[in-house]
């Protein structure tokens, strides 16, 4: 059974003609899978799927990727102007503004990938601790007004607004909450993965949620630092953001494995063929492994931070970033293969 | 009112399909195209958004003893289980117990999220692309609530397919469980106490079969999502906590070094 080719992933209808279901080959290919079905004791219905996968597209990878840059960059701003230096003011500006338009985008991805977009407001109807879909869009609801409320505050230190209506909330309750909230926002989403019957990602729920969180923390560091080597700011800032995404990135790589040994058989959807390859590659190697040994040498020096070179930054950034995309891809991807394949959940219950 | 629900019996399926078509035509359902699977007579596949009762065809040709050879046919549907992976996971209230005790998507309130679908441990509920909403079997709530029993069941020739108060369905499932042991017949229930039931609670809708549930494609041991949630976000928070203490230690300890 073990040997028996893997059926493509299940068709209905009209999709058997579409896919050449009457070519030659395909009638010898069906006879071959079949016959290794036959007699008692075998273990799926012709291989069909169990399981029914998620519609989601590229709108929810770049959701959970834009949220988690976003979401780390809001806190990073906050723990800036609440613990930082008066040289961090650049941080706490791009981090204000990044959180702004991180959570504008991430509520138009998220509204975008609806089957019915325009009944989003339904979600709004009822509040649901059980779901994660319905915590989480009230997450994204306090994200983006927090962010809102520190980027009224930004532009009016900024000056590019005269009064902050909001500007009588005291100051540490509202960088707090922003804090607060964008923590949330970071989590919620690794929850929704591994609140669902898919064997992957239910089997990573001890791994995923720290994975997204810890993955959001270095892309929001890299892309903090990509926007201070283009707009200016202090090297000082610089190496303490290059410190948290070396401490993230070693914590995220380090789960990564952790994941992999203990999601077994059915991990293999994430992490063995193309996709395992794509992972390892793009995110253990362009994501973890380059910037670290690129920000090493900075990170451990006991020097005054020189400014860093500006190329060399962005494209450390860029690695990053890249690699934060990748994992949520793959991630999610690995959803749709792991669904596809009846044993995983058959053989493997929880 | 009692809970309502199915009792399909695989032993007394013929595979004619009449519950699929009737299904179909009852609840308005499109095709989904003419074309043949090449596994067996099923070229259904599966439930799906359109599909709300599936029969499946499962041939155990043995090459020894061909007498020894079976071929079970079972029509699938949506379990309505006691603990709805789906009804739990609706972030819009659109899925409901209604009052048959079935688990119910109203149209007109779902906004196609998805988040339903990979949330059934039984691959049942599904978002058709043309509505954008989530749909499945709805227990023919229009016909019962004309009193009425469900399309499927009504058309079934063989009464493989019964429907009725799921207290009674039970005993008379038991009752069937035991006359087909004293002949000497394999015959398990699927749904009612077994470790099937263990997350889910006792299906509303459930199955009485005669070999193991994974040869039905039925997972013998199917998952409530909400389980994996207490650690999945104690996993998360904490992270996140220990982000904002490095965060916090790496900007103070900055500024104490002032470096």
């Amino acid at each position: 059974m073990e040997t028996k080719p893997q059926q493509p992933a299940q068709r209905h209808g009209s999709e058997y003609q579409a896919a050449g279901q009457f070519s030659p080959d395909a009638v010898a290919a069906s006879m071959q899978r079949n016959d290794g079905g036959f007699g008692r004791g075998q273990d799926t219905y012709y291989d069909h799927p169990v399981l029914r996968k998620a519609h989601w597209r590229w709108e929810i990878v770049a959701y959970f990727f834009v949220g988690g840059a976003s979401a780390a960059s809001a806190a990073l701003a906050s723990i800036a102007h609440l613990f930082g230096d008066p040289d961090d003011e650049a941080l706490v500006r791009n981090g204000r503004y990044a959180a702004l338009a991180g959570s504008a985008i991430s509520s138009v991805l998220l509204v975008k990938d609806l089957g019915r977009p325009e009944r989003f407001l339904n979600m709004l109807r009822i509040f649901k601790l059980k779901s994660p879909m319905s915590v989480g869009v009230y997450a994204l609801m306090t994200f983006a007004t927090t962010s809102g409320f520190a980027a009224l505050e930004q532009a009016r230190a900024d000056g590019v607004i005269g009064a902050d209506p909001f500007g009588w909330v005291p100051r540490r309750p509202r960088v707090a909450a922003h804090a607060v909230s964008a923590a949330f926002m970071a989590c919620y989403t690794g929850v929704l993965l591994s609140a669902t019957a898919i064997p992957v990602w239910y089997r990573g729920r001890r791994h995923v949620p720290a994975i997204f969180v810890l993955s959001g923390a270095a892309t929001g560091c890299a892309l903090q630092n990509a926007l201070i080597a283009l707009f200016g700011g202090s090297p000082r800032t610089s190496k303490k953001l290059e410190t948290i995404e070396l401490l993230a990135a070693l914590a995220e790589a380090a789960l990564l494995w952790d994941y992999e040994r203990a999601a077994g058989d059915p991990g293999k959807a994430l992490f063995a063929g193309e996709r395992g390859r794509k992972l390892k590659t793009y995110t253990l190697g362009l994501g973890i492994a380059v910037p670290t040994l690129l920000s090493l040498p900075s990170v451990l020096s006991k020097k005054r931070p020189e400014k860093p070179h500006r190329l060399r930054t962005l494209l450390t950034a860029a690695c990053a970033l890249i690699g934060g995309y990748v994992l949520r891809e793959c991630v999610v991807y690995a959803g749709r293969d792991s669904a596809d394949d009846p044993r995983a959940y058959l053989r493997h219950p929880e | 009112m009692s809970e309502m629900g199915f009792f399909t019996d695989v032993t007394l399926c013929i595979g004619c399909k009449a519950c699929e078509v009737a299904c179909k035509q009852w609840n308005q359902l499109p095709s989904d195209g003419f074309a043949l699977s090449g596994d067996s007579y099923d070229n259904t596949g599966r439930l799906s958004s359109t599909t709300w009762r599936h029969v499946a065809f499962v041939e155990q040709m043995d090459r020894e003893t061909p007498a020894a050879s079976r071929w079970m046919m079972m029509s699938d549907v949506c379990k309505h289980c006691t603990n709805a992976g789906c009804f739990e996971a609706c972030p819009t209230g659109a899925i409901v117990r209604n009052e048959f005790g079935d688990v119910y998507v109203q149209p007109d309130v779902c906004n196609g999220c998805g988040y339903c679908v990979p949330s059934c441990p039984f691959g049942v509920v599904a978002v058709q692309q043309s509505s954008g909403v989530a749909q499945k079997c709805t227990l023919c709530y229009d016909r019962q609530k004309d009193g009425l029993e469900p399309a499927c069941a009504k058309s079934c020739p063989t009464d493989s397919i019964t429907f009725g108060p799921v207290e009674e369905l039970r005993a008379k499932a038991e009752a069937r469980v035991e006359a087909l042991r004293s002949q000497g017949r394999e015959a398990h229930l699927y749904g009612v106490d077994g470790e099937e039931t263990r997350d889910v609670g006792p299906l509303n809708a459930f199955f009485l079969i005669p070999d193991r549930p994974e040869v039905f494609n039925l997972p013998p041991k199917p998952v409530l999502p909400s389980k994996f949630q207490p650690e999945a976000y104690a996993v998360g928070l904490l992270a996140a906590m220990t982000m904002t203490v490095v965060g916090i230690s790496v900007f103070r300890g900055f500024r104490e070094g002032s470096a």
